[in-house]
């Protein structure tokens, strides 16, 4: 589903160059639940920020479906990013003038879904995240646990094939944080592909697939509490 | 404090340079249009103020019947009210006119533009300050009183008093030199006193109403009883013995003609009044003077809305710093001062700034008022002060207080960026903004239409290539004067045809009289013409014939009438009908179709025509001679002309001509400089809106970037989020003009009450008044818009 190979992401401001992606590999199947974890400043947000669309790489390739991503204008990411992928922040990244049932509609009114289609929806998956009693109530009238199934009620509206978190739970006490994870698993149980950023080992024990990063790299990826070490060439 | 408070807003400043120089012009242009409207304001009202028997002298006006009013009475009127009543102390005749002539003295000729013919009484009710001679004594029999100006030019500096100068064929003597202290309804640049003869030729005459006729009422709360008392007197001395001729009672002859009445309008109202006054300096443009006003009021309006709006959407960026000065316990009041202070400064430079552009736009003002206005005196000095204190108070106070009451916490706990706090009061404004400019638009478009109407209307008459040259009259033999001259003019190479009539276009006949058909009485407008006028003006005539050379009868007993007259006179069949004119028995050979006499402002008259000849007085009007030119051979034919009439016909005073399609374009010169007023009022008012809207939309959209990036993320395209962020404006903009579409409509028609001759408000105005506000929203707005959506979306969803 998802096929990156030999990625690199340089940010240059006026005194440095920051390699935040050096020559990353990294496969992820259809049905897969990955963690990226990492030290700070490791480079997984961007990598995650790639995958997404939201930014671009300066080297390598990134295949998404069986298409290239690398070098695709605006026009064609904004309609992958509908299409395809459901995006879960550690800040929510709720718009706050709009009520919860506008902001999970947001994505299908991008995607010319009808009405009347649209409001099903919604009923349907406010009911499964347990949140029908607040469509009517704004972002901020919501505890953090709430917000974020809202946003994640808004990521899976669209049905996208691959869902991307960065550090969904990292704003949540662990109870909260807990709710949600449960969430992402019976979401994965039910065929989603899933890739997670997170700082939790705790989190990452929810998944099948642990990838390591630092400075940039991948340092390994662990499957299932099983280790498989990967060859670092540096 | 103070150091502190100077410090935060030059801080400010420099942060958001273009907004605060946008701010400053917006202000300034707004208090620019203001001080305009002052200045007009000013001098319009300073009529008379000097005059201190302002309120006690009154102008008397006769109402002839509902429709007509006339300035001038008759010569037995005053000793009468003397005699009727003890409350008027004095009346004073004098012409509602000024001749213009040229005075002698010695080699030396002057023309003397504004000579006024008064009762000696004159100088009592326009209390002039005499530097030589003295008020009483000044006017009598061959006696003259003359302005320092005229002094002057007479004199140079040696002293004029009893000095002799040689004026309409008399020797006369000044006896008096006076200087106007201030703007006045009369200013004449030299006093005769030649009309007590005439008043003593028509001491007992109750129907001539020649002369201009002013009271002094000891109280000026008398007015009522006094009205009454000439009521009464018009009742003993005109109703009762004219329907006793007419065999008529006097109830019936009220019935059938009405009642003659009397208006007085107090000195001090003359200028700005409702009543029409005849005193020669004319009346002010009151119904202008309030648009003046209230258009420069709206800009201001506006620009103070730009302020307030933008003080408060940048407040929020401010929000820090008040949350801190809050806390370490500066008060509500405190703040709102500060506030206060930041506008003041501003306002202290937006006035300087608007002097500067006062300085450089007053001649243009002048020249489009024809006034001289300038500023000085203590007035306009203490009225800036007020708009000064005005602008402080309102454009300060409104984002004091929003500020003042941010909750402290909210702001300090740092979403207060995107807070919806006070969005109400902007949007609100925004919407009245967006009226305004829809008004404006739409307002302007209309004048347009009806000035356009106004130049291309079919007058009925055809003035090309027709000139006006004024003849002056030497003698009681103007008729064969005006043949001898037409008879050398068509001697000259160019010129067409010659003729002449007793009337201007726009002008209106020098007389009117009024006659009677079965049951109808109409007042004709008298219009002496020559042989071949209507032909040379291309005026048909629709039925019957024109007078013509050939029939001995046409200067004797014909008449024709125009269409007007013929509706009035509800008669089929007008021609060959007999009317008794003036004692004259007149037949009606032909009918003139319509023509427009006067401006469009007013009803087409009853005209009636007959060749001059045919009234023995008529030729005392004639002043003028009508003469069509080969449109080729203009420029030559002119000066031949002008070379002719220097030499043959008047060596005394200059040549002067005037196309008459250009005389009578001045009948609505006045509103073609309306329509450009309202212009460029218009980009004016455009450019403070948008930039309001401008500067509210990028503030509005800096907020929002972070949902934006939320949008985007979620894979809005670039023209779904043109729509989100464009939207709201769009709908403000149709808000805003729906809430214009009455107000323009009621003021407008308003206004093209003014005329008879008049368009009527259509959609078209409205649509394209929409359509451009809309478009220009659009630009703007998505212009902005377009620049936000093409953001990296990281930088807003990495920073909360
Ligand atoms: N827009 C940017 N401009 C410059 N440098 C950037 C930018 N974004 C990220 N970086 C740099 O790239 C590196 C990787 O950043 P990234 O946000 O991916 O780290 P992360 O692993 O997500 O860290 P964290 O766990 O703190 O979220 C960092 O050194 C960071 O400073
Ligand atoms: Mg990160």
């Amino acid at each position: 589903m998802i096929e990156i190979n030999q990625l690199s992401k340089v940010f240059r401001t006026e005194e440095v160059e920051t390699k935040a992606l050096n020559n990353v590999s990294l496969t992820i199947k259809e049905g897969e639940f990955v963690t990226v974890m990492g030290p700070s400043g490791s480079g997984k947000s961007t990598l995650l920020n790639i995958i997404g669309l939201l930014d671009s790489a300066s080297a390598g390739s990134y295949n998404l479906l069986g298409n290239e991503m690398v070098g695709l204008k605006e026009r064609g990411r904004a309609k992958i990013r509908k299409q395809q992928i459901g995006f879960v922040f550690q800040n929510f990244n709720l718009i706050d003038e709009l009520s919860v049932y506008d902001n999970i509609e947001l994505p299908m009114v991008y995607n010319g879904v009808a009405a009347s289609e649209r409001a099903k929806r919604v009923e349907e998956m406010a009911e499964r995240l347990g949140i029908s009693h607040r469509l009517k109530h704004y972002p901020q009238q919501l505890s953090g646990g709430q917000q974020q199934r809202v946003a994640v009620a808004r990521a899976l509206i669209n049905e996208p094939k691959i869902i991307l978190a960065d550090e969904p739970t990292g704003n949540l006490d662990s109870k909260n944080g807990n709710e949600v994870m449960e969430l992402l698993t019976d979401l994965h149980a039910n065929g989603a592909t899933i890739l997670m950023v997170t700082h939790s080992d705790y989190d990452a024990s929810f998944s099948q697939k642990t990838i390591l990063m630092k400075d940039g790299m991948i340092l390994s990826e662990k499957q299932q509490n099983k280790n498989i070490d990967i060859v670092v060439n540096s | 404090m103070l150091r502190n408070w100077v410090h935060i807003f030059f801080y400010n400043i420099k942060n958001s340079k273009f907004f605060t120089l946008l701010n400053l012009i917006g202000l300034s242009i707004g208090i620019t249009g203001l001080v305009f409207a002052i200045l007009y304001w000013n001098d319009e009202h300073s009529y008379n103020a000097w005059n201190s028997q302002k309120e006690k002298v009154f102008e008397v006006i006769n109402g002839m019947n509902e429709n007509t009013e006339w300035h001038t009475s008759v010569a037995p009127l005053g000793p009468e009210i003397i005699n009727s009543t003890d409350k008027v102390a004095s009346y004073c005749y004098l012409n509602d006119w000024y001749f213009s002539e040229n005075v002698y003295y010695n080699d030396k000729k002057e023309l003397v533009e504004n000579i006024l013919n008064a009762q000696a009484s004159f100088f009592e009710y326009f209390p002039f300050e005499f530097v030589e001679g003295n008020s009483e004594t000044a006017l009598g029999d061959n006696t003259i009183a003359i302005s320092e100006t005229t002094a002057k030019r007479l004199f140079g500096n040696e002293k004029a008093l009893n000095k002799i100068v040689r004026y309409s064929g008399n020797d006369m003597v000044v006896k008096g030199v006076y200087r106007i202290l201030g703007k006045s309804s009369i200013r004449p640049d030299m006093v005769t006193n030649k009309i007590e003869q005439s008043l003593k030729n028509n001491a007992d005459s109750w129907g001539n109403y020649n002369f201009g006729l002013l009271i002094k009422l000891n109280d000026p709360k008398d007015k009522e009883s006094v009205i009454k008392t000439i009521d009464d007197i018009y009742y003993r001395k005109k109703i009762v013995p004219v329907s006793k001729e007419l065999g008529l009672s006097p109830e019936e002859f009220i019935e059938k003609y009405g009642e003659f009445y009397v208006k007085l309008q107090a000195l001090k109202d003359v200028r700005l009044g409702s009543i029409d006054s005849g005193l020669p300096e004319g009346q002010g443009n009151p119904q202008f003077l309030i648009i003046m006003l209230g258009l420069s009021i709206l800009i201001l309006v506006l620009s103070i809305v730009n302020y307030v709006n933008l003080a408060t959407a940048n407040a929020i960026k401010r929000a820090k710093e008040v949350g801190v000065r809050k806390i370490i316990g500066a008060s509500k009041g405190n703040i709102i001062c500060q506030f206060l202070f930041e506008t003041a400064i501003l306002s202290v430079f937006a006035i300087a700034l608007a002097m500067v552009l006062v300085e450089l736009v007053l001649p243009y003002y002048n020249d489009f008022l024809k006034k001289e206005l300038v500023i000085q005196g203590g007035l306009i000095y203490s009225q800036l002060i007020t708009i000064f204190i005005l602008l402080v108070v309102i454009a300060g106070i409104f984002p004091g207080i929003y500020v003042a009451n941010f909750e402290t916490l909210k702001v300090l706990r740092g979403n207060f960026g995107r807070s919806k706090s006070g969005v109400w009061l902007r949007n609100g404004m925004l919407i009245m903004q967006f009226a305004i400019a829809a008004f404006f638009i739409v307002g302007s478009y209309i004048v347009y239409e009806q000035v356009k109407f106004m130049s291309e209307k079919d007058l009925g008459f055809n003035g090309d290539q027709v000139v006006e040259i004024r003849l002056r009259r030497i003698n009681t033999k103007v008729f064969d004067r005006y043949t001898t001259v037409k008879n050398e003019l068509l001697k000259i190479d160019g010129v067409k045809e010659v003729s002449t009539g007793v009337f201007g276009f726009g002008e209106g006949a020098r007389s009117t009289s009024g006659f009677d058909y079965k049951d109808q009485s109409i007042q004709g407008q008298n219009m002496g013409v020559d042989y071949g006028l209507l032909e040379m003006l291309d005026v048909p005539v629709i039925e019957g014939r024109d007078i013509s050379p050939d029939f001995a009868s046409d200067t004797i007993s014909s008449m024709l009438v125009n269409e007007t007259v013929v509706r009035m006179m509800k008669e089929p069949e007008p021609i060959g009908k007999e009317i008794k004119w003036n004692g004259t028995n007149l037949k009606i050979i032909g009918v003139v179709k319509d023509f427009n006499l006067f401006g469009l402002t007013e009803e087409i008259p009853p005209m009636v025509f007959f060749h001059i000849k045919t009234i023995s007085w008529m030729q005392s009007n004639l002043d003028k001679v009508y003469v069509k030119i080969d449109a080729d051979k203009m420029e030559q034919t002119l000066a031949d002309i002008e070379t002719f009439w220097n030499k043959d016909v008047d060596i005394e005073y200059a040549f002067e001509y005037e196309f008459i399609n250009k005389k009578y374009a001045r009948t609505y010169e006045e509103y073609v400089d309306q329509r450009n007023l309202f212009s460029i009022l218009n980009i004016v008012v455009i450019s403070i809106a948008l930039f309001g809207l401008f500067a509210l939309a990028s503030y509005s959209i800096e907020r929002r970037m972070k949902e934006i990036a939320i949008r985007k993320t979620l894979g809005a395209s670039t023209k779904d989020l043109l729509v989100t962020l464009s939207k709201q404006y769009l709908v403000f903009c149709i808000i805003g003009f729906l809430m214009t579409i009455f107000p323009v409509y009621y003021l407008l028609s308003t206004w093209l009450d003014n005329f008879v001759f008049r368009i009527s408000i259509s959609v078209l105005p409205f649509i394209i008044g929409f359509i451009v506000l809309a478009l220009l929203t659009l630009i703007v707005v998505l212009g902005r818009a377009y620049k936000a959506t093409r953001v990296d979306v990281l930088t807003y969803l990495k920073y909360e």
